[in-house]
């Protein structure tokens, strides 16, 4: 008998060592664990949960993705920046004043650094790293550089460094210079240790491996790890001229919502990053655990494919966002997470347009169909899967908008797609009713209203087969300096869109978190990310 | 010498050991599956509301007598949601087992009957497909064509019939030489005769012991792939729909997960139940197949 | 010698299944309707880093050039580049590999040593309580779904009970042990670190028992049945009529018949618990090769789950073949000429 036993556990063994020899380490730089955060332990470690899952670089001039965006705000400082929740002034960062002047065919933007910065490995920030963060992210020209090369117009010979602490940038007029600004407060502009990645620098790479999962930064925090599908270490920069109580910051990457709640309600983690409404209404009154919501700048919204019959009707398409039961959707649904919203611009920047008109007539949007002579419309509805912003299941929404539109006659027919099936459709024109969710690059209103208008630009307007001359004035009034004027413009055009375009806006999502009642400081900004350094638990 | 009747009428009559309802088991086990199907097959008309009916003022209500099992997210009655979802539990069972057996055994047949080449080629098909661990193919295949029900059944049809094969031209193999076999052959019967009036017959055994468990492990699949995504759609009131519906609020309002999840129990035991019946009433020595 | 043959046509025939393995992955990766790109770089993406991408993960070639790439890569042990991480698909799967060969480990433990036992006690006890309780657990363990499971097991003992931790390999504040096999319990015992063995230990009880049932449940079933059959058998009642202790014929003649069959089934059960290990992981935040393959899947990330596929099928062909190796020294027939 113990023969049968050996022999089971010898297989046992071999099945092991067939283990071992496959789970051997490898030159990989992710597969050795990191040190544990106990500068300090768990009393100053701030522990968030968070789907993680999009992560792909922290090099800031690679990342474009929301949770890197969010790390990476606290590792690396920008020329300027915005304070608090207005999102329409950048303020003073590494530059104490910037001098714009008008040089023919160009603007000159001089900015003048602050001098005593010292980035996390001890090296002085000067011009030249200002210079470098700058030329580097347009030669590796990856998902964000389009901010630099194509909004701003820059080439690599367009930043220079006319002494240690005066940077000068020329951009062509084309080109606005509020929007250059706000662009350079958004982690592109992460200033980065030149010194520093010329040492790790591999087959010109800009030290962008180095950065992958490490940082050369100036910021409260600096990278200490990323274990992959794990988790992601920031721990405090001795170095920064911003000293954070926290002493670290581990995001946990841990997907699934109701396990981020329980941990939450069990004191394991300090903030849970992606709860869904329902678990936010059930945190309410629980000892030990708060709740808050921030405006975010994502809109969720139903797009109608206007080169798609019957929906090239603008009637047809006036019927159908006036059918929608948008208070429902947000009280019931959102549970009060979010906002009724139906213009191109969301809350929070300049442009926004509060004007509201659609909530569910039916006998109105009938009326409409019948005007248009269409009375037996059948759709197909692209929606995605999983939990749209705000916290609401994507099929909930979908089968609640089935309903509304059921109500005046037109039938839509669900089909719940993976992302990636989903955008290459609506990409490729093909989709009927496509609902999605989009948050501007940048904070400014252009930054919605060009996709959302010009044809040509490929984005959400060519997606929905829309080619309007409302292009050319989205496009003036970019231009414009004067706030007042640029406003007014923006009303204009986003009063246009509301009853033309081919969009059903639905809502501007809240963003929502969980907390431990003892974390203060923890203020969420609608760009996409919180100053951790004011944080304390 | 061999009395053709004889043999050929034993070769028909499957071999059982005790009559199959005996077992008290195996009628606890009949008599599921009979509630399962007719919950499936009378859906309409046993389901107090419509599966889909939104009502968002009664959301996320506890059982009661207006609602047995309470009501789910958008206020749709979770009783009559997990009764149609009987409908597409059966469907999938159904049709997966039939598809992947026919083709399966279609293709055991041809590997047992003409061996050689042909039934190793075929054979070393079957390992490829039984390679794969089944949800990890099935999810590339729900992934590739996209996600539905159909999708989702065809990746498990696709992960299924490879046993189908095996097990059929094993009994193929074991049978091929004996008796009836060559009594038959005395008796001048073509080669599909044999194959459709004796081996056939015999093999059947251990295929229907095998359909009855893949019918409860493809629903199984089926909601497993429906959780993450692949399979039904919302608002299908399938009942892995249903369970990821109500995961993130399980710690308030657990009956959203907590019924659908005991339907699945119910359904897949009992035809778990069935074939252990099946195995128990024939020769053990049928059932396992190599 | 006649092992030797034994064991080349084996491995021959292992390789001809990854062949075939490898096209149908392939092909079922290759001909779907949408482009995995445009879902990797994001709804912002302009055509002109579409296309640079295609071109860099040669999405532009003909399919048969590409599996060409792909398999010459192969031999070289690169499996190409994840599109949705960016990263060697290699350095993916060393990562999460580990983590589900811990905790499949762990489940097979838990199979084999509450199942046979489990088996072994049902069939001595047929027909009374023990019986009854031990075939009405392994059904419900065979019937019902470890998604399911896992959301109650977690609710219960983690959320409400608090007795275990509910995700994740090892405690927040913990350590990982240094990396020489990749499983935590493993690496703390050589590296004599009793704080992570302990932490790591603690969170693979959950997701183990969890993944665990299933095979539990078959390797119970299994045990009794083949006991059984054994025990009726003529050489038992020899050994009975011969005056030996009733243990000892059990322990000795019965288990050891018994447990061939069972045997036979380990290499089936370690492939059955990759599959269930995909929803598992996914419930219990385990960072292993369910998860990525998940996320592969969801993204049409091609390469990864070409690569997943690749691996998790090399396993029930090799882990077939640790059994047969097995059964060669176990059932004596074999062992004659």
């Amino acid at each position: 008998m113990f023969k049968q036993l050996r022999h089971i556990s010898m297989a046992l063994a071999v099945a092991a060592l067939v283990a071992a020899a496959c789970g051997a380490p490898t030159p990989s730089a992710s597969s050795s664990p990191g040190a544990s955060p106990s500068a300090g332990g768990a009393a100053s470690t701030l522990v968030i949960d968070r789907d993680t899952s999009d992560l792909i670089s922290l090099d800031p001039a690679v990342l474009y993705e929301f949770s890197a965006v969010f790390a990476t705000h606290n590792v690396y400082e920008t020329l300027v920046k915005f304070e608090g929740t207005d999102l329409t002034t950048p303020k003073p960062g590494l530059a104490t004043s910037w001098d714009i002047k008008d040089a023919g065919s160009n603007w000159d933007i001089t900015f003048k650094l602050k001098s005593g910065v010292k980035f996390a490995s001890g090296n002085p920030l000067t011009a030249d790293d200002v210079v470098y963060s700058v030329q580097r992210a347009i030669k590796l020209n990856k998902s964000p550089a389009f901010l630099f090369t194509d909004i701003a117009g820059l080439k690599a010979e367009s930043i220079k460094a006319t002494d240690p602490t005066t940077v000068v940038v020329t951009m062509p007029k084309t080109s606005s210079t509020q929007t250059f600004l706000i662009i350079l407060t958004f982690t592109i502009g992460g200033v980065v240790d030149s010194k520093e990645l010329k040492t790790k620098e591999t087959a010109g790479d800009f030290g962008s491996a180095y950065l992958l999962d490490h940082s050369a930064g100036s910021g409260p925090f600096s990278v200490d790890h990323w274990t992959k599908n794990t988790e992601v270490l920031l721990k405090a920069n001795p170095n920064s001229a911003t000293k954070p109580s926290l002493s670290a910051v581990l995001f946990k990457h841990v997907p699934e919502p109701t396990n981020q709640q329980f941990a939450l309600e069990k004191g394991d983690i300090d903030i849970a990053n992606d709860l869904g409404s329902e678990q936010i209404a059930a945190l309410q009154g629980k000892a030990g655990v708060t709740t808050t919501s921030a405006d975010s700048l994502l809109l969720v919204y139903v797009g109608m494919n206007a080169m798609f019959k019957p929906l090239d009707n603008v009637k047809v398409r006036e019927a159908l966002r006036t059918a929608v039961d948008y208070d429902g959707i947000v009280k019931n649904l959102l549970k009060g997470n979010g906002k009724k919203v139906q213009g191109i611009v969301p809350k929070g920047l300049a442009g926004y347009n509060e004007s509201t008109p659609f909530q569910a007539d039916v006998a109105k949007a009938k009326s409409l169909l019948q005007e248009a002579g269409q009375t037996n419309i059948s759709l197909e509805f692209l929606v995605p899967t999983g939990s749209a912003p705000g916290g609401v299941a994507w099929s909930d929404l979908a089968a609640k908008l089935k309903s509304d539109w059921a109500a005046i006659g037109v039938t839509v027919n669900i089909k719940q797609t993976a992302t990636a099936e989903l955008l290459a459709t609506y990409r490729a024109q093909k989709g009927q009713l496509v609902m999605i969710n989009w948050g501007p690059d940048y904070p400014d209103p252009g930054a919605n209203v060009n996709p959302f208008t010009d044809y040509k630009a490929k984005s959400i307007s060519f997606r929905n087969g829309w080619d309007d001359p409302i292009a050319t004035k989205a496009h003036e009034a970019e231009l414009i300096s004067d706030p007042a004027k640029r406003v007014a413009a923006y009303k204009e055009i986003t009063d246009y869109v509301l009853h033309n375009g081919p969009y059903v806006v639905l809502y501007q999502p809240a963003e929502l978190f969980g907390l431990r009642s003892n974390v203060k400081g923890f203020n969420w900004s609608s760009i996409g990310w919180a100053e951790l350094a004011s944080v304390t638990k | 010498m061999v009395n053709a009747a004889a043999v050929s009428a034993r070769g028909l009559r499957l071999v059982a050991r005790a009559p199959i309802l005996a077992n008290p088991l195996n009628v606890v086990a009949f008599v599921l599956i009979a509630v399962f199907a007719l919950c499936a097959l009378f859906a309409p008309l046993l389901a107090p509301y419509d599966p889909l009916f939104q009502d968002l003022g009664i959301r996320l209500t506890p059982p009661s007598p207006e609602h047995w099992l309470g009501t789910d997210s958008l206020g749709r009655d979770i009783l009559s949601r997990i009764l149609y979802g009987a409908r597409i539990s059966l469907l999938v069972g159904v049709v997966v087992v039939v598809s992947a057996g026919l083709v399966g055994t279609a293709i055991g047949l041809v590997a047992g009957y003409v061996g050689g080449f042909v039934d190793e080629a075929l054979m070393r098909l079957t390992e490829v497909f039984l390679a794969f661990p089944a949800l990890i193919l099935a999810m590339a295949i729900a992934g590739a064509l996209g996600p539905s029900l159909t999708n989702a059944i065809i990746a498990i049809a696709a992960v299924t019939w490879a046993v189908y094969a095996r097990l059929t031209r094993g009994q193929i193999l074991s049978l091929r030489r004996r008796e009836f076999v060559e009594a038959a052959r005395a008796m001048g019967a073509t080669q599909m005769r044999i194959v459709v009036r004796h081996l056939l017959p015999n093999a059947l055994a251990p295929l229907m012991i095998q359909a009855s468990f893949d019918l409860g492990s493809s629903i199984i699949a089926a909601a497993g792939l429906s959780f993450i995504g692949f399979g039904a759609q919302p608002p299908t009131p399938e009942w892995g729909v249903m369970i990821s519906e109500g995961r993130n609020y399980i710690s308030t309002q657990p009956w959203l997960s907590l019924f659908p999840g005991l339907a699945i129990l119910l359904a897949v035991g009992s035809f778990n139940l069935l074939g252990d019946g099946l195995r128990d009433a024939f020769d053990p020595r049928l059932s396992r197949a190599d | 010698m006649r092992f030797l043959g034994f064991l080349t046509r084996r491995i021959v025939g292992i390789a001809a299944v990854m062949v075939g393995v490898s096209i149908i992955t392939f092909a079922i990766s290759h001909v779907i309707p949408a482009d995995p790109v445009a879902a990797a770089l994001g709804d912002h993406a302009t055509d002109q880093q579409i296309e640079a991408f295609r071109a860099e993960y040669h999405l532009d070639r003909p399919l048969p050039e590409q599996y060409l790439t792909y398999v010459t890569g192969l031999a070289r042990g690169d499996l190409g580049r994840s599109i949705r991480t960016r990263r060697p698909v290699s350095d993916d799967l060393f990562d999460s590999f580990p983590a589900t060969i811990e905790l499949s480990l762990a489940a097979l433990l838990v199979a084999i040593v509450v199942g046979i036992p489990a088996g072994v006690w049902s069939a001595i006890s047929r027909g009374r309580l023990p019986d009854h309780l031990v075939r009405l657990l392994s059904l419900i363990g065979g019937s019902i779904p470890v998604f399911w499971l896992g959301l109650i097991v977690i609710g219960l003992f983690y959320y409400q009970l608090g007795w275990l931790p509910g995700g994740a390999r090892i405690d927040t504040f913990v350590t990982p042990p240094p990396t020489r096999t990749g499983l935590y319990i493993v690496d703390s015992l050589i590296a004599g670190d009793l704080e992570a063995f302990r932490s790591s230990l603690l969170h693979l009880v959950l997701p183990a028992l969890t993944l665990g049932y299933f095979s539990t449940a078959v390797i119970a079933r299994m045990t009794r049945s083949s006991m059984l059959e054994v025990l009726g058998q003529d050489y038992m009642r020899t050994a009975r009529a011969k005056g030996l202790q009733e243990r000892l014929i059990i322990l000795r003649h019965g288990l050891r018949n018994a447990l061939i069959p069972t045997v036979t089934i380990l290499g089936l059960t370690f492939g059955s618990l990759l599959s269930g290990a995909v929803l598992t992981e996914t419930i219990f935040s385990w960072p292993g090769l369910g998860r990525y393959a998940t996320a592969a899947a969801i993204a049409l990330d091609f390469p990864a789950v070409l690569g997943v596929t690749l691996l998790a099928a090399i396993v029930y062909p090799i882990g077939n073949l640790v059994v047969d190796i097995a059964y060669f020294w176990l059932d004596p027939r074999t062992q004659r000429g």
